[in-house]
């Protein structure tokens, strides 16, 4: 009898399919209008330009073949230290920001009183992650004159002037970016609250300590977690923008001349479009193939536990 | 059941259209205008601007205004999408670039019917507006580079006021002495790309650019290499502020500047923004504006340059309109008794001779200024080309300025590279 309902219903189902999803595209529509109208055709278009010389003011564009990849590759020097600066803000900000993320995590997965203050205590920074505030807060806080420089010197030590050194510069944005661990530290959190309580009292009762529990059942559990937090950070780790933008202008000697921040100057400082989308695209690949790669040693690393739904 | 599905549709649809109807009605017309300038610009701006509205009350102006930097990349990414305002304020060192490209109106028509009231206004001071003969920007003011001396800081550290045809010899020992005496920077950092633009006019009669624009105007490095080299001294015996401090305060602003926060005793600027540096840093407090330091034996290195334009530009919805207001921003008494001469000396004799007898005293002191720099010039030079940009971001800072500054490489090794990557770039235009 059971089956029969059920049989009866996917029937219908079947029957008003369309319907059903002429009213969800509807309720899409919106969306999907703004998606196409503002992030798919502007793409589209710039991977067009991207083999032109198109210059706002200038020309039009004309089809110049590879001509940008060329210049990117092999004749601009700025490029390739934009690419440095990008590389070295990644490879340090996301590992440290899931650190942050996780060990914090761990410390709010527990049901003490007020954990919830806590919770959006730790997640507010996240929320005016990119914002113009933040960036010129940290200018305040890191400047020659800045709370930094102030409580070292409190303590007797004579502090850098860490915007303005080229060896200090990029660590305050590091800095900056381990700070905002926030929307991985949620999703961490969720993922603690996913790891059924018996694995650890029955190795609680095996002998294992804190740390054997850690390593043995909260790690090998989250790694789909971990994973997730990893694309998601590589992806905006390499995007950062504002602030170097805000902080730093790519000062001093280029050392926090981020990508997004290179190509910002190209298109609409010099104007130069065509370069600038060239540049993009070389970026929009990089990161593809990054997380394809990542992708393919999931396999290896991260564990899905096989009674899913238990 | 179906009732909801009608009401989902009718809502999902009234999302997507509501948006498309909020259309305001209007029946007064419309002018936009853009800026770029300081607090005390847009404050003045402003004002002038709700005059004009209350003289006017079939006008709205609808303003904008930003930053340098942010200017052009606004204005710029408008004239793409064919949104630029009416008006816009317009640079000697970017108009032939913007005429080229068809993107400003020639305003000649609107002198001749009197849209444009040039009565009062010296030629010589609607020339640089001109491109190819026709006139494509109203002058707002004359201007100069200036070095403003803190006359109380002189005095504090013992020093006599220079001759106004100092040197740089001179201007470096007072700064040395005013750091040994007072303990603060004699100036702030020296590498503006302006100064080294006009540098060869000092020793060599010569310019940044080539006349064609196509590659460098100089022939020797030495002089360049020399003057980087009296500002690494400087830095390092804080006569000057360290370019270190300079990136780490970041840009902000002419108000930021530090004379106005007693940090340094002197301050090179645009003459016209001392109507801004005065006023943040209080009126108690005394300047006096100074030619730009002359090399031993050289001539001046000033020349009066209009300090920015007002142009309409071809894609004004409004231009007669436009033409109107600027007729009145550029030859109305009130208007500029609100303005005050903050974008330098006004172009227009009736509306400097009715501002004279109640300056205050940075307009008195620039009015002055001016009056000296005319008695002793270099001749202004044809305005940057279009590659300008291009070369001062992607090549005299991070190339030159930067790594010679932070002592990577010297100006002796660093001045050679200036010029073939600059060439290169000027030559590819």
């Amino acid at each position: 009898m059971a089956a029969a309902t059920l049989s009866k219903a996917k029937r219908r189902k079947q029957s008003n399919f369309g319907q059903d999803n002429l009213v969800g595209y509807l309720f899409i529509g919106p969306w999907l209008a703004a998606f196409l109208l503002f992030t798919f055709i502007p793409i589209s278009v710039s991977l067009l330009l991207s083999f032109t010389d198109y210059n706002v003011l200038a020309n039009a564009g004309e089809f110049i073949g590879l001509d940008n990849f060329q210049r990117m590759f092999f004749e601009d020097r700025r490029y390739w230290r934009s690419v440095n600066a990008t590389l070295k803000y990644v490879v340090f900000s996301v590992p440290l920001r899931l650190l942050f993320a996780l060990a914090v995590a761990m410390l709010l997965n527990t049901y003490r009183r007020g954990v919830g203050v806590y919770r959006a205590a730790f997640y507010a920074p996240s929320i005016i992650g990119g914002s113009i505030a933040v960036a010129v807060m940290w200018r305040e806080i890191f400047g020659n004159d800045g709370l930094v420089n102030f409580t070292l010197n409190v303590l007797g030590i004579q502090g850098p002037n860490w915007l303005g050194r080229p060896e200090t510069a990029i660590w305050t944005l590091i800095i900056l970016a381990a700070w905002q661990f926030g929307s991985p530290m949620l999703i961490f959190l969720a993922g603690l609250k996913n790891i059924p309580k018996h694995l650890y009292e029955s190795a609680e009762i095996d002998g294992a300590n804190a740390w054997q529990r850690f390593l043995r059942i909260t790690l090998p559990m989250l790694t789909p977690i971990i994973f997730f937090n990893l694309i998601m950070q590589l992806i905006s780790g390499f995007m950062v923008f504002t602030q170097a933008f805000i902080v730093t202008q790519g000062r001093p000697l280029d050392t926090t001349l981020f990508y997004a921040l290179y190509v910002y100057r190209r298109a609409f400082e010099q104007n130069e479009m065509g370069y600038a989308s060239a540049m993009a695209w070389v970026m929009l690949m990089v990161i593809a193939l990054l997380t394809a790669l990542v992708f393919r040693s999931s396999s290896y690393w991260v564990h899905y536990e096989a009674g899913e739904g238990a | 059941m179906k009732r909801s599905k009608v009401l989902l549709i009718l809502l999902s649809i009234a999302v997507l259209v509501l948006p498309t109807l909020a259309v305001a009605a209007q029946d007064q017309t419309e002018v936009r205008i853009s800026w770029w300038g300081s607090q005390n610009r847009h404050d003045r701006t402003i004002a002038a601007i709700e005059l004009y509205e209350e003289l006017n009350p079939d006008i709205d102006i609808v303003y904008e205004f930003q930053g340098w930097g942010d200017h052009w990349t606004k204005l710029s990414t408008q004239a793409a999408g064919g949104e630029l305002p009416d008006i816009m304020q317009h640079d000697y060192a970017r108009i032939e670039e913007w005429v080229a490209n068809g993107l400003l109106l020639p305003l000649d028509g609107y002198i001749e019917s009197g849209a444009i009231d040039a009565m009062s206004i010296a030629d010589a001071s609607l020339a640089g507006g001109m491109v190819d003969g026709q006139l494509y920007g109203i002058n707002l003011g004359n201007n100069s580079e200036v070095f403003t001396l803190d006359t109380d800081a002189f005095a504090a550290a013992g020093l006599e006021l220079p001759p106004l045809d100092w040197t740089w010899t001179q201007f470096e020992d007072i700064a040395t002495q005013i750091q040994e005496s007072l303990g603060i920077h004699g100036i702030g950092v020296l590498t503006s790309d302006q100064l080294w633009k006009s540098q060869y006019m000092g020793c060599c009669d010569q310019w940044a650019y080539a006349a064609d624009g196509m590659s460098l105007g100089y022939e020797d490095d030495q002089p360049l290499i020399d003057y980087y080299n009296m500002l690494l001294r400087l830095q390092d015996n804080g006569g000057m502020q360290s370019y270190e401090d300079s990136v780490a305060r970041g840009d902000q602003g002419v108000e930021a500047q530090l004379i106005v926060s007693q940090e340094a005793a002197m301050a090179y600027h645009w003459s016209n923004q001392i109507v801004a540096v005065w006023n943040a840093a209080g009126a108690e407090r005394n300047f006096v504006m100074y030619p730009v330091p002359r090399p031993e034996g050289g001539q001046s290195q000033n020349y009066i340059k209009p300090s920015m334009f007002f142009s309409v530009t071809s894609q004004a919805d409004q231009p007669d309109e436009a033409a109107a207001f600027i007729n009145w921003f550029v030859n109305s008494v009130e208007a500029n008794e609100i303005l005050e001469a903050e974008r330098g000396v006004p172009i227009s004799s009736v509306v400097r001779d009715a501002l004279l007898p109640n300056l205050g005293a940075a307009q008195a002191e620039m009015f002055n200024y001016l009056g000296i720099i005319e008695m002793d010039n270099s001749p202004i030079r044809p305005a940057d080309p279009a590659a300008h940009s291009d070369v001062i971001s992607n090549v005299f800072g991070p190339e030159f300025v930067e790594p010679v500054m932070y002592g990577m490489i010297s100006p002796e090794d660093a001045a050679p590279f200036l010029r073939e990557e600059a060439n290169r770039i000027l030559g590819a235009q």
